[in-house]
């Protein structure tokens, strides 16, 4: 199956066309700023960090934080289709999409978490708790460990 | 001119530890990658705020991000500065770090238009209202600006060089 993927007329684009491949990771490196830098400053706000910013506008920053990893998964999704039997044993790579399935899920947590808590929290009748604290070290963890195994997968 | 300061910095301690140094250049680039999402994941928040979206968050609450920005834009100036002294003959003479370097300088200059115009008046505006025009402006001009400073620093594998 990943051979025929290999063999589908978009990843020969990806892999053979001069602009197919910067293409795609162009729009790979906009998502990821976008990921990583919008749930970056959101945990950093959870740990108490900019402790003036309100907590709903957070909401619509995650809307175009989960659009960033609709673009990321597109475009990751026809990287790895150029070359998807390499990929499907290199440990670095591996890494990388645990890192984000956890990093994605647990974002829907806090996300959620934020709903339920946001007229507390910007009325300050209530603050994030250490379960809040913990989720945010881990996102950050995670995001951090998509990083390390996406780069490192150029030199594994 | 460029000639010699390519074979200077090849010459230098600075070069050959870089190089010699194992699993450096690739922690580097994670390093300059984490730099990068904490300078435009700030940004990003600023500048739409500034362009008069979201506007259920203070607009002046916003710049309190300022210094997070601030320490992305320094990960990423020492640690491509270590790879520029690193592989010297590798980013002087390619177009695409040329014009990613004059994309900063003109990020530079545009966030002193903002310091100058904007933020003196700023205070005056309703912190949850819309925006003028020029801030407008100045903030659109960040987005493609910075976004612009991180396609060019991917391509410059696929640029050419000279």
């Amino acid at each position: 199956m990943l051979e025929w993927l290999e063999y589908t007329s978009l990843s020969i684009w990806v892999a053979e066309s001069i602009w197919g491949y910067p293409i795609m990771l162009s729009l790979h490196i906009i998502g990821l700023a976008v990921v990583v830098g919008i749930f970056t400053v959101y945990n950093f706000r959870l740990l108490g960090l900019f402790n003036s910013l309100e907590f709903e506008p957070f909401l619509d920053f995650f809307r175009l934080a989960w659009l960033g990893l609709l673009v990321n998964f597109v475009s990751g999704f026809t990287l790895f289709s150029s070359q998807a039997t390499f990929y499907v044993t290199n440990i670095p790579f591996l890494v990388k999409i645990f890192s984000i399935i956890a990093g994605s899920l647990l974002a829907f947590k806090i996300q959620s978490r934020l709903q339920s808590n946001i007229n507390a929290w910007d009325e300050r009748t209530a603050q994030p708790t250490k379960k809040d604290h913990s989720f945010a070290v881990i996102s950050l963890a995670l995001w951090t460990s998509a990083i390390f195994g996406g780069r490192l997968i150029a030199y594994l | 001119m460029t000639e010699i300061l390519i074979r200077t910095i090849e010459g230098s301690t600075i070069n050959s530890w870089i190089l010699t140094t194992t699993w450096l250049w690739p922690f580097l680039e994670i390093i300059h990658f984490i730099g990068l999402s904490l300078l435009l994941g700030s940004m990003l928040v600023i500048d739409i705020r500034l362009a008069g979206y979201i506007r259920n968050m203070s607009i002046m609450r916003t710049h309190d991000l300022l210094p997070m920005a601030a320490i992305g834009f320094f990960i990423n100036m020492v640690t491509g500065l270590l790879f520029l002294m690193g592989d010297p003959a590798r980013y002087l003479i390619n177009i695409g770090f040329q014009i990613k370097m004059a994309l900063i300088l003109m990020a530079g200059l545009n966030a002193l238009l903002f310091a100058l115009r904007i933020k003196p008046i700023m205070t005056q505006w309703d912190p949850y209202g819309d925006t003028n025009t020029e801030a407008k402006l100045i903030a659109y001009i960040s987005l493609i600006l910075w976004f612009s400073v991180l396609l060019l620093g991917r391509l410059i594998p696929y640029v050419g060089t000279g």
